[in-house]
């Protein structure tokens, strides 16, 4: 992808993918304060608080990662297998909530510690990955620097209305389901657009490779 | 009004001009006063959880949260009869008595305006007695408007109910309720974290083997099933006492070597127990509404943890039979 000239498809498919980790952040935010409650209470601005912190403090080490990331030439493989592991990482948490907050728990933690330490434990994994998204897809949408700075505004305004949607669904419908079903079917999907993304971007490096073995080929042809 | 300060000549006149306008007035009032609430704000408080509001109106004091007008009355107190209970969802409170007639521990979460500990420590003076209350705004609005009072053996907790029965689990030895209410509403719904599953076994693990929990509910929505369905899975034997003249019903469950009752027992334990103490309502009345096989209809799920849609619930109907 990231030498691929951008066509329509393409550019489309690229802020899906930032579009989708933005509702995916929201919604492991908002699951978050629900799977914690039942541990270290309803203390709204304790657990919400330690939640929220734990999102921010670990998607900005995500930004920095995911730029730094999006300059090496193995990105697509490095952004897919990443969302594939927070994929599975989600899917696997619903066995984690228990051990994790019990322990701590028992370590004789209380509400605020705990529940700042267990969302650290749980959610700032995922979270990291989550926000290498947003940098790592501004590179692949650019070609020309000029253009940077629009791309940049697209993904980063779409991401975060389907980070708002991801919010509101969340915290109106799905927390009306069981939590540990919300979070096996987020990880199996965002497992797999990890996984689409990989296949995607060996599937160009292969291609490029092949053309650059031609045209290396008819610089030799007499 | 002032008419006699007014000429006599005057007054039939501006009296014909005033009456429109005074009746219309008074009618609007009226219809304002009918809408709103008659009663006067005589606290008010946002707290972390809640916007309280205490009215007072002469004699009757009364706690709200949420809406001034909101339908869910917390507490009600008579100044000159602090003992009357003016609702009766705070006398049904008392049928765990019927099933365990001399609690030496009680565990009560929600204090409300702190009738419910005050009153059992009226007819239990040398009970200990301890409350969970979230909210340290509400404790403070029980002691200075609701004449609630702690003592050496009566203490209010300022915290979660379920993170205080969780601190009670890991003290070497847990502590063991002869009587645990459950009766902390939110302004509108109770905190789903305090009706699933894995919470009841929590109470369960502080809870005396011939002790009792009584849980405060509205009988009218499918939360009631739900919440029963889970009593049922949690402690095997549960049984409900309906409200009269309200909605609340508190579900009774028994533990392992407490008692279940028959109607004509929990009438006879009643009648005892009035005797000795003399209770400033009718704990036989109270007896009476008693259904000892309340089930829920089969396939109602259970609350836990991980599924628990309380507010939705809340706004279905309840597929068991109103009483």
């Amino acid at each position: 992808m990231l030498h691929a000239p951008c066509t329509r498809l393409r550019r489309a498919a690229i802020v899906a993918i930032a579009c989708i980790c933005g509702w995916f952040v929201m919604e492991l935010e908002m699951l978050g304060g629900r799977i914690l409650t039942p541990y270290f209470g309803s203390a709204v601005y304790v657990v919400m608080g330690s939640v929220i912190g734990v999102f921010l403090l670990s998607l900005s080490g995500g930004y920095v990662l995911g730029g730094w990331l999006s300059r090496k030439p193995y990105s697509e493989i490095s952004l897919g297998g990443g969302l594939a592991i927070a994929g599975a990482w989600l899917a696997l948490t619903p066995w984690l909530i228990a051990p994790v907050c019990d322990g701590l728990l028992n370590l004789g933690l209380d509400d605020k510690w705990g529940s700042l330490i267990a969302a650290l434990a749980l959610f700032a994994l995922p979270t990291v990955i989550l926000g290498t998204v947003s940098p790592t897809v501004v590179r692949w949408l650019t070609a020309e620097a000029s253009e940077s700075g629009r791309n940049a505004g697209i993904v980063l305004g779409l991401s975060t209305v389907a980070s708002f949607a991801g919010c509101i669904v969340t915290a109106f419908y799905l927390v009306l389901l069981s939590a540990r079903l919300t979070l096996r079917v987020s990880g199996l999907i965002l497992f797999l657009v990890g996984c689409a993304i990989i296949v995607v971007g060996l599937r160009h490096r292969r291609l490029r490779s092949w053309e650059g073995g031609a045209e290396a080929g008819k610089g030799r042809t007499p | 009004m002032n008419s006699r300060h007014v000429s006599r000549s005057f007054a039939p006149r501006l009296a014909a001009a005033l009456l429109p306008a005074l009746t219309l007035t008074l009618l609007t009032a009226g219809a304002a006063g009918a809408a709103l609430n008659p009663q006067r704000v005589i606290y008010q408080k946002d707290s972390l959880y809640h916007r309280i509001f205490v009215f007072q109106d002469g004699d009757i004091v009364t706690l709200r949260f949420g809406r001034r007008d909101g339908p869910l009355t917390q507490s009600q107190i008579s100044l000159s009869e602090p003992s009357r209970h003016l609702l009766e969802y705070s006398q049904l409170m008392f049928c765990g008595l019927l099933h365990c007639p001399a609690p030496r521990r009680a565990l009560i979460l929600g204090l409300g305006g702190g009738m419910i500990p005050r009153e059992m420590r009226r007819y239990f003076p040398e009970a200990e007695i301890d409350v969970a209350e979230i909210d340290p705004e509400v404790a403070e609005v029980a002691r200075r408007f609701f004449d609630f009072k702690t003592d050496a053996r009566l203490n209010v907790h300022v915290s979660d109910g379920r993170m205080f029965i969780r601190r009670q689990l890991r003290r070497q030895p847990a502590p063991k309720y002869d009587i645990v209410l459950l009766d902390a509403f939110n302004s509108d719904y109770i905190p789903f974290h305090l009706m699933t599953k894995e919470f009841l076994e929590e109470v369960r693990g502080v809870l005396a083997d011939d002790g009792v929990v009584v849980a405060n509910v509205f009988y009218t929505n499918a939360l009631f099933d739900a919440e029963l369905a889970t009593f049922l899975a949690v402690f095997g034997r549960t049984q409900a006492y309906y409200g009269a003249t309200s909605v609340n019903a508190m579900l009774v469950a028994p533990g392992p070597r407490g008692q279940v009752l028959k109607p004509d027992e929990a009438a006879a334990i009643a009648r005892a127990l009035q005797e000795k103490h003399r209770f400033s309502f009718d704990l036989e009345a109270v007896a009476r509404r008693l259904r000892p096989d309340v089930r829920p209809a089969p396939g109602t799920k259970i609350l836990t943890d991980d599924r628990a849609p309380v507010n939705w619930l809340k706004e279905q109907k309840s597929n068991l039979p109103a009483p």
